[in-house]
């Protein structure tokens, strides 16, 4: 579903991607742990192109990015949730969920909406569709922003940090509608600090520092019996 | 010193009506630099050089040169190129229109930069391209920040716009001017050209707080 070839970003002369392979099959939950700085958000940024990769190949449901390609129809299939949320303030969550399909899409306003609501039933929130984003709390925003991007049906999920700018008590409300989607299948990409989410949810943990992917395998291989001494050395100080 | 208030009231019908065409003037200007504005604050923004570097050079030449020195070139320069004399209303709105434009441009600029990166992030994560974005998602967010400095401008123009007297435009100064060389009342004359000038600019300033409260 995703294929990384030998990525490399850089930024000035500060090379923050080192050469990433990857391959995440369909359906495959894929979680990304590591210190800050070492690419995890970098390089699921490039997965999407909102990073462009100084060198390398990405190839998704076997497109692979290059000039000719349009780019915005490839994003319509890859759904992204961001640290921040990034909803749009001045509108109403329903708008929040329907504009890309209509814009992009061109589904008939009735019809967006009709799937914006199931959207917001499955997250839980279908008596919050016309508030403003302003008036929810952070895990229910960031479960708006889940409800969004699902809204373009889209064959992958990014989600970076998706939890690391909420309070300690929303975190769960929101892991628990990223679980129900890694079972129903979705193929996922997540970078998170969550270490409890990586261990149930994960069909594999990646370890990056440096950027580059220093240790992959089961969550039990990496969290139990971690190979590579910077693997250990950070989950020391995490656990 | 005396001063004549039936000066004043004898002419006061006169002075409306130059009023009238001043707020004639500048919402003209207002409106045709707002929409000059947009289109050129976004190309500041483009990662395009051949829609960058010209709205970067109007608008350097025009926040650089008088308005006053912009209205004598619209008036007096232009038709010797075009060959054809340009009607008095037509270069004042022409180079209000022209004048506002540039610095509309800067307000909505700045604006549009003042909106978190991530808005622009998210709405291309979902397929929709950087116009699309923009229209939909960065310009009214930008817009409604703006408010305020659309309505000093707005102010500014309007103030400004006293400067077309210069080519015989008969708005609120030129008919003061006119009057006060019929009657001699320069005191009581700019008095009241001052005072309704003040109404009108304490008039946008509360209108502009309105619609600022109306959009928070």
């Amino acid at each position: 579903m995703i294929i990384i070839k030998d990525l490399h970003k850089s930024f000035g002369d500060k090379e923050i991607l080192k050469g990433i392979d990857l391959h995440v099959k369909k359906s495959e939950v894929v979680v990304v742990i590591g210190p800050s700085g070492s690419g995890k958000s970098t390089m699921l940024r490039c997965v999407n192109y909102l990073e462009v990769p100084t060198s390398g190949t990405i190839t998704l449901d076997g497109k692979t990015i290059t000039r000719q390609v349009d780019i915005n129809t490839i994003r319509a299939e890859v759904g992204m949730v961001f640290q921040h949320f990034n909803l749009f303030p001045h509108m109403t969550v329903l708008q929040n969920i329907t504009l890309a399909p209509i814009k992009v899409r061109r589904l008939a306003q009735p019809e967006a909406e009709r799937v914006a609501m199931e959207l917001l039933k499955r997250v839980g929130l279908e008596s919050k569709a016309e508030a403003r984003p302003s008036e929810l709390s952070g895990g229910q925003q960031q479960r708006v922003a889940i409800a969004r991007a699902l809204a373009m049906h889209p064959k992958i999920m990014l989600f970076d940090e998706p939890t690391s700018a909420l309070d300690p008590e929303m975190v769960n409300e929101v892991l628990d509608v990223m679980k129900n989607l890694a079972e129903s299948g979705m193929t996922m990409m997540v970078v998170t600090h969550e270490m409890g989410f990586a261990r149930q949810v994960a069909d594999r943990v990646l370890f990056m520092d440096e950027g580059r992917i220093i240790e992959q395998g089961s969550p039990d291989e990496v969290f139990n019996h971690p190979k590579e001494d910077r693997t250990r050395e950070f989950l020391s100080k995490i656990l | 010193m005396s001063f004549d208030f039936s000066l004043i009231t004898d002419h006061l019908p006169l002075l409306l009506v130059g009023a009238l065409v001043t707020i004639e003037i500048t919402a003209l200007a207002v409106a045709i630099g707002t929409m000059i504005g947009l289109f050129v604050g976004v190309a500041e923004l483009s990662r395009y050089k051949w829609l960058r570097y010209p709205a970067k050079v109007y608008v350097d030449f025009i926040r650089g040169t008088p308005l006053l020195v912009q209205i004598f070139i619209i008036y007096f320069a232009l038709p010797i190129i075009l060959g054809t004399r340009i009607e008095p209303f037509a270069a004042a709105v022409a180079a209000c229109s022209i004048n506002s434009g540039a610095y509309v441009a800067e307000i909505f600029r700045a604006g549009i930069q003042s909106i978190d990166k991530g808005q622009m992030e998210a709405g291309r994560s979902l397929g929709m391209s950087w116009t699309q974005t923009m229209v939909h998602i960065v310009i009214p967010q930008a817009f409604r920040r703006t408010i305020p400095q659309l309505g000093n401008e707005f102010i500014a123009m309007l103030k400004d716009s006293s400067l077309v007297s210069v080519i015989g435009f008969e708005e609120l100064t030129r008919k003061g001017q006119l009057i006060i060389a019929s009657t001699y009342g320069s005191l009581e004359i700019w008095s009241a050209v001052a005072v309704i000038y003040l109404i009108m600019t304490l008039s946008i300033t509360r209108f502009v707080a309105y619609l600022e409260k109306r959009f928070h």
